[in-house]
C-alpha cells in the first residue's frame, strides 16, 4: 500500500521545499496519487480580472494561481485527500462588477468547490453575496477595500448570516493606511529632513476611496508632525491629469502622495515631471502602478527614486527567489511581484485548509480556514497567514519598495530592506 | 483662488482641447456623409495608437511624423470596413448600424488583446517631456504642437470638403443621396471615401495623441464616449461644430477640476451634454432637424 504514503514525519516546511523543487520539474509519474485508476480532484474556480483595464495585474493573478496549483499537484496533490489533485476552474471578471458576479456563478455551477480572486476590490464585493448564499468558501487572495469582509462579518455577528465563507489574505485598507503613516514618518526620521506638507493624490474607484480614507483615518490617529494639506482624486481612468497637478502644485507640497492605477500612473508621473514640482520625493500610500516591469518600461526616469508602501515577495526567502525565477521565464519576462505572488501564496493557503479540512464540506473547509497558522507564504509578512475575527489576516503587510537603478527593491522597515532608501530624492 | 491656477487651467484646457477636437472631427464626417454612427470610432483610434506605437519602437519614427503613415493605413482599413460592412447597412435602421458597428468595435479591441496584451503603453517623443515657461505657467509643447496639427487637419479637411470635386460629392450624397444618385454621382464610391477619410483622421488623431494619452486595447470606449460627447454638443456631421465642441469640453473639465474637486470634472462636460440636448438639441453648429 504504498499509495497511502502520508508524510507522517514531514513537516510543513519540508513540504513546501519539496512542492517548490518539483515546480520546476514535470516527473509526476512516481507519484503515487497516479497509480489511483481515478484521482480525486479538488475544483478550484478562479476569478480574476484578466481582461479590461487591470487585465495586466489580473493575468500576473491567474498565472501564480497555476503556477501553485501545478506546484501542489506535481508535489502529491492534497495528501490527507488521497492525493487529491487541485483542478483550476478559470474565470475572468473582466474588471467589471456585474461579469464577476455572473462568472462566480458560472465557476460554481461547473462544480468549484473553493473560490478565489479577484484582485479587483469592486468586482470581489460582487462576488462576496454569491459565495455567502451558495455556500462556497472563498479566499480574497487580493484586494483592499475594508467592507469586503466587514460586511460580512457583521451581518454573521448580528445573526443575519450563519456562517461567514469570505477570507482574506491581504492588508486592508485599514491596515495600509496604518502602515503607510507609520512608514512615512519612520523614512522622514531616518533621512533627517521635516517635510510638513503632504499631498495626497488618489483615484476614485472603491479601491482608491479605500486606500485614501485608510490613510487619511490613520495620520488622524497618528497625528504626526506631517500635515495633509490637499486631497485630490480623478475619475479612473483619467484622460488628462494636467489640471490636477497644477491643483497639487498651488497647494506648495513637500512630497506628493499618489494612490494610482497603470494608467493614472503613466499619466501622473510625467505630469509631475513636466510641471517641475519643487518636492523631496513621491511616496505612494500602497497602489499598483508604481513598481511593475511595464511601467517602469514606459515612465524610465519618471518612476526612479518612487516609493510606494506595497505588498512586497520577501526576495531574502530562497524559495520566493525560485519562484520568481520560473515566474519570469513562464510569464515572457515578467517580475514576479504584489499581484502573482499573492495569488500563488493564496492557493497554497487553500491547499492548507484542505490538507487540515480532509474534505471539501464547506463548513468543514471553514473551521479549517479559522485555525490556519501558515508559514509557508512568499511574501513579506508580519508573522503566520492567519484569519482574525473579520476574516482578514492581521499579518498581511506592506513593505515599503522604491524604484533605484531601474528596478524595485525593499528600501523599509529595515530588517527586510535590501538596499538604503533615497530621500529627499536628488535634484535634476 | 489661486490666479495662476485658473490661468494654467485655461491653457492647458484649450490646448488639450485639440487633442478633443481631432478625436471628434472623424467620427462627425462618417456621421455627416453617411449618416451611420461609428461605434467602433474608439477603437479605430487605439488601432491608430499601436501603430504610432509600432513605428515608434520598432523603426524608431516619431509620431509627429509617423502619424501620416497612420491616417494612411487607417483610410485602407476604414474603406475596407466601408466595402465589406457598412455598405450593407447604410439604409439599415440605425440600431442595426449600432449593433454592426459595436462588432466590429469589439472584435478590434479584442484583436489589440491579443496583439499587444493588457498592458498601458505610451509613445515617448523628445516632444511629449518639452514644456516652455511663461512666467508661472508653463505651455505643454506636445500639446501645443498636437493643437497646431488639429487645426490644419481640420481646416484642410474643410477645404477638401468645399473645393474638390470628390468633396463636392461627398456633400451633396450626404444632402440627398437620392439626387445626387440622380446628377449621376457614383454614391457608392463617395460613401467609400468619406469612410475612409473619416477613419484617416481617427488614425492621425491615435498617433498624435499616443504621446499624451496613455492607451491599453480598453481604452477605445471612453475615446469613443468623449468623441460622441464633443460631436453631440457641436452638432453632428458639423466640422467646426466638431472642433470648436472640443475645446469646449476640454475647457469645461478643466474649470471643473479648478473650482470643483477634479473627480467631479466628467460631471461637467456631460451637464454640458444635457444642457444642449435639452435646449440646443441639434448642436452648437448643427442644423435642425426637418
Amino acid at each position: 500500500m504504498t499509495a497511502r504514503r502520508r508524510p507522517e514525519n514531514t513537516s510543513r516546511r519540508t513540504f513546501l521545499k519539496t512542492a517548490g523543487a518539483a515546480a520546476g520539474t514535470a516527473v509526476v509519474a512516481g507519484f503515487p496519487a497516479v497509480l489511483h485508476a481515478q484521482a480525486p480532484t479538488v475544483k478550484i474556480g478562479t476569478l480574476h480580472c484578466v481582461t479590461g483595464p487591470l487585465a495586466e495585474p489580473g493575468q500576473a493573478c491567474r498565472l501564480g494561481a497555476q503556477m501553485a496549483a501545478d506546484a501542489i499537484n506535481a508535489a502529491g496533490g492534497i495528501k490527507s485527500m488521497g492525493g487529491a489533485k487541485i483542478e483550476l476552474l478559470l474565470g475572468d471578471t473582466q474588471t467589471k462588477a456585474d461579469v464577476a458576479r455572473a462568472e462566480a456563478e458560472r465557476l460554481i455551477n461547473a462544480g468549484a468547490q473553493l473560490l478565489m480572486g479577484t484582485f479587483n476590490s469592486g468586482d470581489t464585493a460582487a462576488v462576496v453575496p454569491v459565495a455567502q448564499q451558495r455556500r462556497v468558501p472563498f479566499l480574497v487572495d487580493i484586494s483592499a477595500a475594508d467592507p469586503i469582509t466587514a460586511n460580512v462579518a457583521k451581518s454573521v455577528r448580528d445573526g443575519q448570516q450563519k456562517v461567514q465563507y469570505v477570507y482574506r489574505n491581504f492588508p486592508t485598507g485599514t491596515l495600509f493606511g496604518q502602515r503607510a503613516v507609520q512608514y512615512f514618518t519612520e523614512i522622514f526620521k531616518e533621512s533627517g529632513v521635516s517635510p510638513k506638507r503632504v499631498v495626497l493624490m488618489h483615484a476614485n474607484d472603491l479601491f482608491g476611496q479605500n486606500q485614501a480614507r485608510g490613510f487619511q483615518a490613520a495620520h488622524k490617529a497618528a497625528n504626526p508632525s506631517w500635515e495633509i494639506v490637499e486631497v485630490i482624486s480623478w475619475p479612473e481612468p483619467p484622460s488628462d491629469l494636467s489640471t490636477e497637478v497644477s491643483r497639487a502644485k498651488a497647494a506648495k507640497p513637500d512630497v506628493i502622495a499618489p494612490i494610482t492605477r497603470p494608467a493614472s500612473a503613466q499619466l501622473l508621473l510625467p505630469e509631475i515631471a513636466k510641471q517641475r514640482l519643487d518636492i523631496m520625493g513621491i511616496v505612494g500610500p500602497g497602489s499598483p502602478g508604481l513598481y511593475e516591469a511595464g511601467q517602469i518600461a514606459a515612465l524610465k526616469e519618471n518612476l526612479e527614486y518612487v516609493m510606494a508602501s506595497n505588498p512586497w515577495p520577501n526576495f531574502k526567502n530562497a524559495r520566493t527567489r525560485q519562484v520568481a525565477e520560473e515566474y519570469t521565464k513562464r510569464s515572457g519576462g515578467k517580475t514576479f511581484d504584489t499581484n502573482s505572488g499573492y495569488s500563488y501564496d493564496g492557493m497554497f493557503v487553500l491547499a492548507d485548509t484542505l490538507e487540515r479540512a480532509k474534505s471539501t464540506d464547506p463548513d468543514t473547509v471553514v473551521d479549517a480556514l479559522k485555525k490556519t497558522r501558515f508559514t509557508g507564504g512568499l511574501m513579506v509578512y508580519g508573522g503566520p497567514i492567519m484569519f482574525n475575527e473579520i476574516g482578514d489576516n492581521p499579518n498581511a503587510i506592506p513593505a515599503m519598495i522604491q524604484i533605484l537603478g531601474q528596478k524595485p527593491v525593499v528600501v523599509w522597515p529595515k530588517d527586510v530592506a535590501a538596499e538604503k532608501l533615497v530621500f529627499p530624492r536628488p535634484k535634476r | 483662488m489661486d490666479l495662476t491656477l485658473v490661468g494654467q487651467g485655461l491653457l492647458s484646457g484649450f490646448l488639450f482641447g485639440g487633442v478633443y477636437s481631432l478625436m471628434a472631427v472623424g467620427l462627425t464626417l462618417i456621421f455627416g456623409v453617411m449618416r451611420v454612427v461609428n461605434f467602433a470610432h474608439g477603437d479605430m483610434m487605439v488601432w491608430g495608437m499601436y501603430l504610432a506605437w509600432l513605428l515608434s519602437i520598432r523603426a524608431g519614427i516619431d509620431p509627429y511624423v509617423g502619424f501620416l503613415v497612420c491616417a494612411a493605413a487607417l483610410f485602407f482599413f476604414g474603406l475596407l470596413i466601408q466595402r465589406g460592412l457598412v455598405e450593407r447597412i447604410v439604409d439599415a435602421p440605425h440600431e442595426m448600424q449600432i449593433l454592426l458597428m459595436l462588432g466590429v468595435a469589439l472584435v478590434l479591441e479584442n484583436a489589440a488583446l491579443v496583439a499587444f496584451g493588457p498592458d498601458p503603453a505610451r509613445v515617448r517623443s523628445p516632444l511629449s517631456q518639452a514644456t516652455v515657461w511663461i512666467g508661472p505657467i508653463f505651455v505643454d509643447v506636445a500639446r501645443l504642437v498636437t493643437f497646431g496639427l488639429a487645426m490644419a487637419l481640420t481646416a484642410a479637411l474643410w477645404l477638401f470638403l468645399a473645393r474638390t470635386d470628390l468633396g463636392r460629392s461627398m456633400r451633396a450624397a450626404a444632402d440627398n443621396p437620392y439626387g445626387a444618385r440622380v446628377i449621376g454621382t457614383d454614391v457608392r464610391r463617395v460613401y467609400a471615401a468619406a469612410f475612409g477619410v473619416g477613419a484617416a483622421c481617427v488614425g492621425a488623431a491615435g498617433a498624435l495623441v499616443s504621446p499624451i494619452l496613455p492607451f491599453q486595447p480598453t481604452s477605445g470606449l471612453g475615446l469613443s464616449v468623449t468623441s460622441f460627447n464633443i460631436v453631440i454638443i457641436g452638432g453632428m456631421g458639423s466640422l467646426p461644430g466638431a472642433f470648436v465642441g472640443g475645446i469646449l469640453v476640454s475647457v469645461a473639465e478643466s474649470m471643473g477640476a479648478v473650482f470643483l474637486s477634479p473627480s467631479m470634472k466628467e460631471l461637467v462636460s456631460f451637464g454640458l451634454l444635457i444642457a444642449i440636448l435639452l435646449f440646443r438639441p441639434a448642436g452648437l453648429f448643427g442644423k435642425a432637424a426637418g
